[in-house]
């Protein structure tokens, strides 16, 4: 205890590392920009930028089917893969936070499993929850969201502790990839094929209703995300530290299950199991500004919306007039840099 | 502000483990080490005391208010609990470790005034120089430093440490009570802490309280308490390993 050091100093140093971490959240931002451009301006076609920009501001300035390509197909899409990757991304730093896990991921507790088992049926027996509305979309949600209530119907019964989670997760997975099994046994090899298509996820379904659905969900899970910041930060300290602070772990846990849930549900609903990017979003965010939740978990959702739309506009640009699944590409581009970046960061990234 | 503990029960589920404790009136601005073999109810009275256990009886009264059904987040106001786990592997600096249990029980807003105290606490305890460190980088002994700090910036009523010193040397158990008695002399809180070393307690506590089985066996003042007949014997198992060991060195010595 021989270094004495001023108490304005330290002071000083935690206000500079506070700006700084401002600075690296708007240059990721910058970046998610120029990839949302390009995501847009990239296609087959070759139209120019200064075309495309016009199209946005005036849609009919070029003519009907320049409107078409852009607002109908090329935004929508560019738009889906910033949403679905901030959704995914912000589960995910939810995730691990909770489980105090750096390996968790919105689909741990079994959702993705559940959300293809639910387009299983859907394709094979034509079953939907609500006909009204579409077999698809609304099948797919209502089964993601059943394990969130095996989870939390299993927490009521054996309390919330993140082993007892992470195991019904393991559970809920292993019974419903079963069932998606005994569900491709019986389809024929159009419905397979359709099956395995929906699964290595796709951003050709976006829509405008769907981008309108994960925005207000997002409006949603963000602000709440910052607002129990202070104890999502805590739970990190270790659960026994945590509750001594005040915090009622298993309700905080029970409240980010439900946002979880409903951020993953959504997000496989719209684009299938795009696996990874809530993995390695919150990876990214963490290892740029640490895990003070008031920086963590919006940028968490920059940095997996930046992931997404690099991918989308990898799966157009490899081949030309081919586009790949996001789901391959996602894990096939993603991993390598994942890898790197873990194997090249320092003790010292808190400096 | 005065705290009270009257005829409290507490225990996990069906066991209990706290019987009838009743330790009165301690005043501000006292340290009362808690002292007693392990298993004899220490964590189960801070736990209970910080409002993680609910009693089954008694009640529990700071300046004459009771706060035995004062809710969670309330109740971390007015009593700081440093529980024995530490050690974690989060990405935050030791600065922010602290800030965060400040800010626990005030408002969402980052201001001038927490991050003056933050640093102040920092100051206080010798840790300004690992204030940008991670929480993760730190050794035994820095964590619990560390835990210290998390719990006196919130400037509570009551502050209970459980084995504050256990991952320590002797060197830093002195520097850390000796930090802790300053930090009284300065605010007036009430300390109460485990301690497992009977000579750390003389020196530093004001006031004994002997724990055995979930009972109180006695409470007074150091020289009393340690001069009892009890204390021999509930630290006999104690003593005995201590013999053990002493004919092993002995042996030892012998085949060098």
């Amino acid at each position: 205890m021989t270094l004495e050091v001023d108490p304005a100093a330290i002071r000083h140093d935690y206000v500079a590392r506070v700006s700084r971490r401002y600075g690296v959240i708007a240059a990721v931002f910058g970046l998610l920009c120029l990839s949302f451009l390009l995501d847009i301006t990239t296609g087959p076609g070759g139209y120019s930028l200064s075309t495309i920009a016009e199209v946005l501001v005036d849609p009919m300035s070029h003519g009907a089917r320049l409107k078409v390509i852009v607002w109908d197909y090329r935004l929508p899409v560019a738009v889906t893969a910033v949403l679905v990757g901030a959704l995914l991304a912000v589960a995910g730093a939810q995730m691990q936070t909770i489980l105090n896990n750096p390996l968790a991921e919105p689909f741990t507790l079994g959702v993705s499993a559940a959300a293809s088992f639910g387009a299983s049926l859907a394709i094979v027996l034509g079953f939907s929850v609500i006909p009204a509305v579409g077999p698809l979309l609304v099948t797919v949600n209502v089964f993601a969201l059943c394990t969130c209530g095996f989870i939390l119907l299993a927490t009521r019964l054996k309390g919330v502790r993140s082993e007892t989670m992470i195991l019904f997760g393991i559970a809920i997975f292993f019974t419903f990839s079963a069932l998606l099994a005994l569900m491709q046994y019986m389809a024929s090899e159009d419905q397979i094929a359709r099956i395995v298509f929906w699964m290595m996820g796709s951003l050709s379904r976006a829509s405008w209703e769907k981008i309108g659905l994960g925005t207000i969900l997002l409006c949603f899970a963000i602000p709440f995300s910052l607002y129990r910041t202070w104890p999502m930060t805590a739970l990190r300290m270790g659960e026994a530290t945590a509750q001594s602070m005040g915090v009622d772990v298993g309700r905080l846990r029970v409240e980010m299950l439900i946002c979880i849930s409903l951020l993953a549900a959504t997000a496989v609903s719209f684009v299938g199991t795009v696996g990874f990017v809530g993995l390695v979003g919150p990876h990214i965010a963490r290892m740029l500004v640490g895990e003070d939740q008031r920086y963590f978990v919006p940028l968490s959702a920059m940095v997996g919306a930046l992931v997404l739309s690099l991918t989308s506009l990898t799966s157009k640009t490899i081949t030309p007039g081919i586009i790949y699944p996001i789901g391959i590409i996602t894990s096939l581009i993603g991993v390598p840099i994942f890898i790197s970046i873990i194997l090249s960061s320092r003790r010292e990234r808190l400096q | 502000m005065t705290l009270t503990i009257a005829n409290l029960s507490a225990g996990y589920g069906r066991t209990t483990v706290l019987q009838d404790v009743t330790v009165t009136d301690i005043p501000p601005g006292a340290f009362v080490g808690l002292i007693g073999p392990n298993a004899a109810g220490k964590s189960t009275l801070f736990k209970t005391i910080a409002g993680l256990i609910t009693p089954s009886q008694g009640t529990l009264t700071i300046a004459g208010e009771d706060v035995t059904h004062l809710g969670r987040k309330d109740r971390a106001k007015r009593v700081a609990y440093m529980p024995q786990a530490y050690g974690c592997n989060a990405l935050l600096s030791v600065f922010e470790s602290v800030l965060l249990a400040l800010k626990q029980t005030t408002g969402w807003r980052v201001n001038d005034d927490n991050l003056d105290r933050v640093s102040d606490t920092l100051h206080a305890l010798g840790l300004s120089h690992l204030a940008n460190r991670g929480v993760a980088d730190l050794s035994g002994g820095q964590a619990q430093m560390v835990a210290v700090a998390q719990t006196i910036v919130r400037a509570p009523d009551v502050i209970l440490l459980d084995e504050p010193t256990s991952a320590l040397d002797l060197h830093h158990q002195l520097s850390i009570l000796t930090s802790i008695r300053n930090e009284m002399d300065r605010k007036k809180p009430l300390v109460m802490a485990a301690l497992h070393d009977l000579n750390l307690a003389a020196k530093f506590c004001d006031r004994l309280v002997l724990l055995r089985e979930g009972a109180i066996l006695a409470d007074g003042k150091p020289e009393h308490i340690l001069a009892l007949p009890q204390i021999e014997e509930t630290y006999r198992v104690l003593t005995d390993l201590e013999r053990t060991q002493r004919n092993v060195l002995y042996v030892d010595a012998r085949l060098a």
